[in-house]
């Protein structure tokens, strides 16, 4: 009964949909001849991104590279910090309005910051998708960490566990739903993150091809970027929703 | 059998007592509005011993047994002795196989590793604790579920997991908090049936809450009644019917007798909890 993994049927559930999008797509800018600056269609935008593998595959290995890094450092640095919290209560009233300020703010507004202190390499990058998902991880994390009642905690206690064993044996496992949904949201945040600041400066990136075709009215390359980050969000997506099921196995 | 009350003349058993209990109290709230849970309890149990107690709900047998597991500190007036020794607040911790009132299984573990917990926080291998735990299996009817997930269990199943949990954390003191209250009264005559059978075999000294008084008597050594709140022991019955106890020994004269006179006293109790002082 246990799930193991993503299964053939959501696979295909997804390529489904995805190929019904491309045709109806195609059928209509077809049907109603939609200008190409307004709608191209999807078999040019396919040519396209064959046209320009290389750049875009670059590219979009780059972007990946800077949302991979940010989220594993900033899901660590949430799920850490929510730890260090639920083992030292009293630094919860120090840092947990600070931690909903930030994050009541959307995470783009800090791009032209991270620009400034870390460059337009990847290092700004890197530090939005930090932004973007560590204080989200941190607050579902911390919630889920405390989500185990006083009975379970006190047939722990019973049988002599400390608070390390609590955290360990109850605490964790019990907090990793809250904590995969954090991952979740996190990651469609952190992806939007990089990209945005991408645009704003950067070296490399599917963000700077949307912005330099933009600027030489290349919508065709601006669609192919587009495409892209979606096939590619799309993947990340499958990665976590695995990942999820490795994690939450006993649903 | 003659219906002499049994009060205080247990006391003639005079082997040292495996628990004992002495001027107990619990007083939860700021003392302006304060709620007495468990007042005034003295209480021994002899190694090996089953005792059941039983009192009306809200009367503190949960506190009672919270206080026994070291989960919760007494107030000052008095203490608890563990094999003669008096215990620290909390001190108790870790010495006690405690199994409170609802199963609490974690949904993460499978049957086999909810089972070994116990072993697991004492530091034993997970392989040590997982062949120890599978000797057991067969004892408990829960063979070809150890890799089961608590939800795909009956109600039944559940508990004997959380009951095998409280055995393999070998304590010579077991505590068991109302173990068959959820279940119907089909499962719950079986399972009185083959707790009796496993602590024949295991011989620890088990206290035993229950509000059903078929089950004290059916089980017990010893009946201890509880009043209604604040709680204290109201009076203790040796039960001296025979062992090993068939069902059938609940339809007997003398396992009659001693229900007719237990009724009496634990009524009396309940009634003080509906306020029904009225309808006596
Ligand atoms: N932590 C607590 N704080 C305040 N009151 C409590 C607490 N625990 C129990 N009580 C009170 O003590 C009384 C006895 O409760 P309990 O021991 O659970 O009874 P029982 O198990 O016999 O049904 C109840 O009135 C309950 O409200
Ligand atoms: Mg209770």
């Amino acid at each position: 009964m246990v799930a193991g993994g993503v299964t053939w049927r959501d696979r295909l559930a997804v390529v489904i949909g995805l190929a019904t999008l491309f045709i109806v797509w195609q059928a209509a800018t077809m049907l109603f001849a939609v200008p190409d600056y307004i709608l191209p269609r999807p078999l040019d935008i396919a040519w396209a991104i064959v046209e320009r593998r290389e750049q875009i595959w670059r590219a979009l290995l780059f972007t990946l590279a800077e949302t991979g890094a940010g989220f594993a450092i900033g899901a660590l640095i949430g799920i850490g910090l929510a730890v260090c919290l639920v083992l030292i209560p009293p630094c919860e009233a120090v840092v947990m309005p600070l931690a909903v300020a930030i994050n009541a703010v959307p995470s783009v507004a800090f791009v032209p910051l991270a620009l400034i202190w870390f460059g337009l390499g990847m290092g700004s990058k890197i530090a939005m998708a930090v932004l973007a998902i560590a204080f989200i991880v941190l607050l579902n994390a911390l919630s889920g960490l405390k989500k185990p009642e006083q009975g379970h905690i006190d047939l722990m206690r019973s049988f002599g566990a400390g608070r390390f064993g609590i955290l360990w044996r109850l605490r964790l496992p019990a907090a990793m739903p809250s904590i995969v949904t954090g991952l979740r949201v996190g990651l469609g945040r952190s992806t939007i993150a990089v990209i945005v600041a991408e645009m704003l400066g950067a070296y490399d990136g599917i963000g700077q091809i949307v912005y330099q075709s933009t600027a030489q009215v290349d919508y065709l390359s601006v669609w192919a970027a587009v495409l892209t980050a979606m096939l590619g969000s799309l993947a990340l997506y499958g990665c976590l929703v695995a990942i999820d099921r490795k994690l939450i196995w006993w649903r | 059998m003659d219906s002499s009350m049994a009060t205080p003349s247990i006391a003639a058993d005079h082997r040292p007592a495996h628990l004992q209990l002495i001027n107990v109290w619990k007083r939860f709230g700021p003392p302006e509005r304060q709620t007495v849970a468990v007042r005034n309890v003295d209480l021994a149990i002899q190694p090996g011993e089953f005792v059941t107690l039983i009192g009306p709900s809200g009367c503190g047998k949960s506190t009672l047994f919270n206080m026994i597991a070291g989960l919760i500190a007494p107030d000052d007036d008095g203490s608890i002795l563990l094999s003669n020794k008096v215990q620290q607040d909390y001190g108790l911790l870790g010495k006690v196989a405690f199994m409170p009132q609802r199963d609490l299984l974690f949904p993460w573990r499978t049957v086999i590793d909810n089972a070994t917990l116990p072993l697991e926080i004492e530091g034993v291998s997970r392989k040590a604790a997982r062949a120890r735990a599978e000797a057991l299996f067969p004892e408990f009817g829960l063979e070809g579920f150890e890799t089961h997930y608590p939800h795909q269990l009956s109600g039944g199943m559940r508990q004997r997991v959380a009951l095998m949990r409280t055995f393999l954390f070998e304590r010579d003191l077991v505590l068991l908090d109302e173990p068959f209250g959820a279940l119907d009264a089909l499962t719950r005559s079986m399972m009185q049936r083959w707790l009796l059978d496993v602590w024949a075999k295991h011989r620890r000294t088990v206290l035993f809450i229950t509000h059903d008084i078929d089950e004290a008597i059916f089980l017990g050594d010893k009946v201890v009644v509880m009043t209604a709140r604040p709680g204290t022991i109201k009076c203790a019955e040796r039960i001296n019917l025979p062992r090993p106890r068939a069902a059938s020994v609940t339809t007997t004269g003398e396992f009659i007798d001693i229900k007719r006179r237990l009724l009496a006293v634990v009524e009396e109790e309940s009634l003080k909890t509906f306020g029904g002082a009225t309808l006596a």
